[in-house]
Formats: structure tokens, sequence, C-alpha cells
């Protein structure tokens, strides 16, 4: 069984980011993680591993040569093989063009399950598990809690939706995005590392995949990022003062009703 | 293409969601500059009633009511709001940036191969077009984004990005009737209801989230009584979900769920810059601490400092207070 994960690089939330004077490009401090969420979806992938016959699993994403970091982390976590795809010269801003590469990528590569993180901590969109699905004509399920992969090509299903948990039979291959729940991502063992550290990591540039979903061409990008701006910065606290906690707690109230209108 | 601008509502219980309501009110604007009409998108079973409801926030209500759409899926949902775009053609579709949103719009845009910018908190009008306001890395940067205006365009925006605003005069509904689709390859096995609280987390205009100053999880009775009071929800930090005494349905912060109420309550948070990322576009912010150095206060709009079990029971009877007034 072949297990694909799509991973994302993102900043730490620690990292500093400025935005040029020009207010058209942002500078990222060089502290990135494997995001938050994709670390489910790796973790997962080894564990249906661990307990099925003949699985390997393929990590891979869409980035700067830079994550090539992010995949050795995935290595020494217990993944097979890892590719990055060069995303320099193309765009990543809209996800269609980001999906139709990574759906491509699967698509030639072959699949019987795709896992990736419900979204990215970074632009917090997403979509591009779903589009992905959609690319490649497969279900999937977003928000997966809870996976039980028979085998015998469907897996059991829980995941989180509207208003409560859902179980679904879903026949594969297909498409699930993880949720915080679903496991503990190990921390990689010494061994692991060593193995990470020898792994070759192909980067591929995607022109040379052939992509039949349309288009990656930056022209034919739908979106375009007019400007970066800092949020509005909020007027310094106002500390409400009192003799008693009685008091304070009156006086707040005064203010959310009179000051601040909220009540 | 029509200039048309769409926005699909989405039921809690066959009964419209605010944060539509709120879509409907900034569709209003949209359509007003582009000399256009607005339409409103109900889908579901039982979702007459709602249809009337929001028929006086828009132009046409299209309505598809059928018993296939009982349960919610991306298949059948999304078979039958292709069919309505195909028809329509609208310019644009505003969403909700929901679990829903999240689940059924990205699959719609490949469909139609429309440009999709999620999970946005604002919208401009400018010139011939729109501007959408996209907050990045957590909120430390906002991204403006423009649309490409060769294609149809899906926008879903956070609840609580806009204020609803009044109803007019109803609307014309039209009755439409597409095949819900289901994917063969997704059975349906169990439904648990989860969460029977009222209000959604994401939607709630109140919110009073507890950190680890909260010292208990059964301490988060205060929370939950000051949060019925209100009409709002109890939020809670990562380490309270880590700690298991609260569900990680409660979790504000960037692992958890992204909030802008009109009033947020941190009561022994200290203000880590996780849990800011999930609340700090929120119109109001109080902290309530007794460490004066902790960091939430750089944050917020008011503070107290003082120990919170003592200020707690003095809050709610002040907002009871309030509540009988008005």
């Amino acid at each position: 069984m072949k297990v694909l994960v799509f991973i994302k690089e993102v900043a730490d939330t620690e990292a500093r980011i400025i935005i040029s004077s020009d207010q058209k490009d942002l500078e990222i401090e060089n502290k990135y993680t494997v995001n938050f969420f994709d670390e489910f979806a790796v973790e997962e992938a080894i564990r249906i591993k661990e307990s099925l016959k003949d699985v390997e699993i393929t990590v891979c994403t869409f980035a700067p040569p830079r994550a090539v970091e992010a995949l050795r982390t995935t290595i020494a976590m217990g993944a097979d093989r890892a590719f990055l795809i060069d995303s320099r010269n193309h765009e990543s801003d809209d996800p269609l063009i980001v999906s139709r590469i990574l759906a491509g990528f699967a698509g030639k590569e072959g699949f019987d399950l795709i896992l990736c993180g419900r979204q990215a901590m970074d632009d917090e969109s997403a979509n591009v598990g779903p589009m992905i699905a959609e690319f490649l004509k497969i279900p999937h399920v977003n928000q997966v809690t809870r996976l039980q992969v028979s085998g015998t090509g469907t897996a059991e299903v829980q995941s989180e939706i509207e208003g409560g948990k859902k179980v679904s039979e879903i026949s594969l291959p297909a498409l699930l995005t993880t949720q915080k729940g679903l496991n503990e991502p190990r921390v990689p063992l010494i061994t692991g590392v060593m193995k990470a550290m020898k792994t070759e990591i192909a980067v591929l540039d995607p022109v040379a995949i052939e992509i039949p979903f349309g288009s990656i061409d930056r022209e034919t990008s739908k979106i375009a990022v007019l400007s970066y701006e800092l949020p509005a910065k909020r007027p310094s606290v106002s500390i409400i003062e009192g003799a008693s906690p009685e008091e304070k707690a009156t006086g707040l109230v005064r203010a959310l009703k009179e000051e601040a209108k909220v009540l | 293409m029509t200039r048309d601008v769409f926005v699909f509502v989405e039921c809690k219980d066959s009964v419209p969601r605010k944060a539509s309501l709120e879509l409907l009110s900034v569709g209003r604007r949209v359509a007003s500059q582009f000399s256009s009409g607005l339409f409103a998108v109900v889908v579901g079973s039982g979702v007459k009633d709602a249809a009337e409801m929001v028929s006086g926030y828009a132009d046409t209500t299209v309505l598809v009511d059928d018993e296939s759409l009982a349960d919610y899926g991306w298949d059948t949902y999304g078979s039958v709001l292709e069919g309505i775009l195909k028809k329509y053609e609208p310019m644009l579709l505003l969403g909700t940036s929901s679990m829903t949103g999240k689940d059924l719009f990205p699959r719609i845009a490949v469909r139609l191969q429309a440009a999709m910018i999620s999970d946005a908190v604002g919208l401009d009008l400018e010139g011939e077009g729109i501007k959408i306001k996209k907050p990045l890395f957590g909120g430390k940067v906002i991204s403006w984004l423009a649309p490409k205006a060769d294609s149809m365009v899906i926008v879903t925006f956070r609840p609580n990005s806009f204020t609803v605003g009044n109803a007019g005069d109803k609307g014309r509904i039209v009755q439409e009737q597409f095949t819900a689709e289901a994917n063969p390859g997704i059975k349906r096995v169990s439904f648990e209801k989860t969460g029977s609280k009222k209000v959604d987390l994401q939607e709630a205009d109140f919110i009073i989230c507890g950190g680890r100053g909260m010292k208990a999880a059964e301490h988060f009775v205060m929370l939950d009584e000051i949060a019925d009071l209100m009409g709002g929800r109890t939020g809670a930090s990562r380490t309270v979900v880590d700690s298991k005494w609260r569900e990680y349905d409660d979790q504000i912060g960037k692992s958890g769920k992204t909030v802008s109420p009109k009033l947020y309550i941190g009561c022994g948070l200290s203000g880590a810059l996780h849990h800011i990322m999930g609340m700090d576009t929120s119109r109001v912010i109080v902290a309530i601490n007794k460490d004066p150095n902790a960091p939430i206060f750089q944050y917020a709009d008011y503070g107290i400092v003082d120990d919170l079990f003592a200020v707690l029971p003095a809050l709610k009877d002040e907002l009871k207070k309030t509540r009988e007034d008005t």
C-alpha cells in the first residue's frame, strides 16, 4: 500500500516577520517548522505502516529548497521517501495552482491513501487538501480524528463535522485531512535522525512533472497580492482600579457599557 | 458570467446562521456597487422557513429543499451548489470559513475553476473590483488580495467579520430542483451529536476564556454561568485543553479556533502568543489576572489586576444587573 503525505513548512510562531517598505514583500526570519496539523498526518502514516504489511510512505512538499529540512524531520520520524517540488519561480499564493502541482505529483507517483493536515498555520486557508481530492476525482474526509485502515481497500474514519462527530466508511484511494486528537506525533529517535541525514531528497521541477490538471503558469493565477500591512494596534490597556474586587468589577462593567459600548 | 453576488447560507437546526446574515449584509454593499442582484442560496431538507427568513436580505433566494439533503456532505451539497452556480453564473460567491465551508468550497472552486480566497476578515470596494482582507501568520500580518476578474470568485469569511444589517422587503424565492449526487466512495456509518452548546464558539458575540489560572476543571462552571448569562460561550487555552479540563472544541488559539467576538474576557491567561493569535481580532478584549506583568495586558483594552476567584462572582452580579436593565 502506498501512503502519500503532503506537508507544508511554515514560519514558527516566534519568527519575526518584516514587511518591505513598498509593502509588496515579506521577509521572514529563518525559523521554520513542519506545519502543526501535518505532523498528525506523518504520524498516522507511520502507524499504518506499523500495523499493516508492505506500506510505503512518501512525503512531498511544494516549497523552496530550505524545506528539505522539514522533509528530513519526517524521514527521521519514519517516512520512507521524500520529494521537494521546487516552488521558486512558481506561484504559491493561488491554492488552485498549488493543488494542481501536488495532484499532478500524486497522479504520477501513484497512491492508495493521501494524508495532509487540515490547514496550514500560516494562511489558515484549508484549501489544498480537498482541492487535490477534487482534481484526482477521489473522495476526501476533512478533520479526521480516528482512522482504521482495513488493508482490503477501505477505511473507517471518524471526523469532526458541524455539530458533531461522524463515522464514515471510505473506499480507497482517498484523501484525509488530519485534526488534532488523531494521534500524538512521535519525537524522532537518534537512529531515525541518522538515517534522515543520509537520505537523499530529490528536488523536482514542477514543469518536469506532466500535470494534466491545467496550467501552472504564474500568469494563470487568479489571485493578486496587493499589499501587506501590520494589524491596527490597540491603544494601551486601561487598568480598572478599585479598593476591592467588587469595585473593580463594577468599574469594568461601567466602562464596557458606557465607553466601549459592547454591553 | 453575470455581475450577481451569491451568498451560500448555512443553517443550524434549519435556522440560518448569523454568519450567513453577515455575508448577506456585506453582499448587499457589493451588489449595490455593481448594480447587480443579491442572491441567497439555501440548500437542505426542511429549509423552506430558513429561505423565508433570509428572503428579507436578498433580491432572490434560490431554494433547494430535498430529503436527500438532510445530512450535509460535500458530495451531495456540492453537486447541488455546482448546478446552481452553473445555471446562474454569478460573479461572486460568499461563504463562511466554517467546517462546512472548508469542506465544500475548495472542491467547488476546482469544478468551476474559480478564484478562491479563504478565511478572510474584510472586504473593500475599489472602483470596478473588490479587495479582500486576510490575516496571515496568526494575525501578525494583514494581506490585501484581489481576485482576477476573468472568472468566478469564491471568498470565505470568518464569522463576526461584518455586522448584520436590517432585513428589508422580502425578495422572491425560486425553488430549484437539482439532483444530489452521493459519492459511492463514502458511506455514513454513524453520527454522534457533540457539544449541545447553543452557540458556536466562532459565532459567539461574547466569549469568556479560562487559562491555567483557573486552577481546576470544576472552576470553569463560574465561566459557564457568565457565558450562559450573556448568551455566549466559554473558551479555553491550550494548556487547559491539554490538561483535559475542557474539550478541544473550546480551544482558542493557533492550534484551536480563531475567534473575533464583540467582547472577549480572558481569565487567568498569561497571553502566550499562540493564544493571542486566536483572539486578537476581537472587538474589545478584557484581561483578568493577578499578575500585572502578564503579557495578555499588552493586548487588552481593559484589565483588572486581582484574584479572579474574587472578581468573577462580582462580575457575574454586575453583568446580571445590566442584563436585567435592558
